[in-house]
C-alpha cells in the first residue's frame, strides 16, 4: 500500500526539491530585505541593457528575456524526453534529452557573457555604478547559484542520455528520466523567480 | 497513443502560454510611465504572472497536478511557509530603513509610490 502512488525516487526528488526551494526562497527573500533596506536601488533596465554583438546599442531586458526563452525551451524539450520514455522510445528520449543539454549549455554561454559583461562595466561584488555593492552581491550569489543548479542539470542530462544511448535502462524503463526531468523543470521554475526579482520589479 | 497525442498537445499549448505571458510581462515593464505612476500596479502584475508560470510549470511540466491529491498536500502545504517567510522578512527590512529615519514610501517609490 502506498500512500502517493508515485515510486520513491521519485517522492525523493520532490522532498529535494521542496527544500532547495527553500533555499533559494531564502536567497531571494534575504534580497528582499536589504533592497527594502535601502533608500535608493538600481533600475534594472538600466543594468540589464546591453546585447552580445550589439556594442552600445540600449536594448533593455532583451538578452535576459532570450536567456529565459532558451530555458523554457529546454524545459519543452525535457517533457518530450519524459514523453517519449513513457511509451519506450530509446531513440526520443535521447533526441530531446540530448536537446535539452544543447538548451542547458546555451544558457550557460549566456549567462557567462552576461557576467563578463557586468564585471568589465564595474558590477562586482565590491560595488557597482548604479547603486548600493549589495545589489552585485546578490546579483552574483543567486544567479551564480541558479547557474551551479544548471550546470549540474546539464551534467546529470549528460551521464543520463549516454546511459539511455547505451540501452542501460531498455529492461527497466524510463523513470530516472522523469527525477532528472524534475529537477530541470525546477531550475526554469527557480529562474521564473529570478528573473522577476531581478530584472521585472 | 491517443493518451501520448492529448500530452503532446498539452506540452505545447503550455510552451505558448508561457511565452506570451513573459512577452506581455517586459513588455509591460518597458512600457509603464513609471515616472508619473505609482509603481504598486505594475508590480502586482508582474507578480501576478510570475505565479501565473510557475503554476504551469509546476502542475504542467512537472506533472503535479496529475498526481495523487496526497502527494500534492505534501509538497504544496509546507510552500505555505513562504507567506510568512516573505511578510516576516520584508517587514524586517522596511525597520532597518525606519532605523535609519526614513519612511518606505518617500525613498522606494519603485515599491510604494
Amino acid at each position: 500500500m502506498s500512500p502517493f502512488n508515485v515510486p520513491w525516487g521519485k517522492a525523493m526528488m520532490w522532498m529535494f526539491l521542496v527544500s532547495d526551494a527553500f533555499t533559494f526562497g531564502a536567497l531571494i527573500i534575504s534580497y528582499g530585505t536589504i533592497r527594502f533596506s535601502n533608500p535608493t536601488w538600481p533600475n534594472p533596465e538600466k543594468v540589464f541593457s546591453a546585447f552580445p554583438g550589439l556594442g552600445e546599442a540600449y536594448l533593455p531586458l532583451m538578452f535576459v528575456s532570450l536567456m529565459t526563452f532558451i530555458l523554457i525551451l529546454s524545459s519543452v524539450t525535457m517533457v518530450r524526453s519524459v514523453q517519449e520514455g513513457v511509451r519506450n522510445n530509446k531513440a526520443g528520449v535521447v533526441k530531446w534529452l540530448g536537446l535539452t543539454i544543447v538548451g542547458g549549455a546555451m544558457f550557460l554561454s549566456c549567462q557567462a557573457w552576461e557576467w563578463t559583461h557586468l564585471i568589465m562595466h564595474h558590477t562586482t561584488l565590491s560595488g557597482n555604478p548604479y547603486g548600493p555593492a549589495a545589489f552585485g552581491q546578490f546579483f552574483f550569489l543567486i544567479t551564480g547559484f541558479h547557474g551551479f543548479h544548471v550546470f549540474s542539470g546539464v551534467i546529470l542530462n549528460i551521464i543520463v542520455c549516454t546511459k539511455v544511448a547505451k540501452g542501460d535502462f531498455e529492461a527497466k524503463g524510463y523513470q530516472i528520466v522523469e527525477n532528472i526531468g524534475l529537477y530541470w523543470h525546477f531550475v526554469d521554475l527557480v529562474w521564473v523567480f529570478v528573473f522577476l526579482a531581478f530584472y521585472l520589479l | 497513443m491517443q493518451d501520448y497525442n492529448r500530452a503532446v498537445r498539452t506540452v505545447w499549448r503550455v510552451t505558448l502560454i508561457l511565452a506570451v505571458v513573459t512577452i506581455i510581462e517586459v513588455v509591460g515593464v518597458l512600457v509603464y510611465p513609471k515616472e508619473e505612476a505609482p509603481m504598486l500596479p505594475l508590480q502586482l502584475f508582474v507578480i501576478t504572472l510570475t505565479l501565473l508560470k510557475a503554476f504551469y510549470i509546476v502542475a504542467e511540466f512537472m506533472h503535479l497536478k496529475y498526481e495523487w491529491k496526497t502527494f500534492i498536500l505534501t509538497i504544496l502545504l509546507p510552500c505555505l511557509g513562504f507567506l510568512w517567510f516573505i511578510l516576516a522578512f520584508l517587514w524586517d527590512g522596511t525597520h532597518w530603513l525606519n532605523q535609519r529615519g526614513m519612511e518606505l514610501y518617500e525613498c522606494l517609490p519603485g515599491l510604494f509610490g
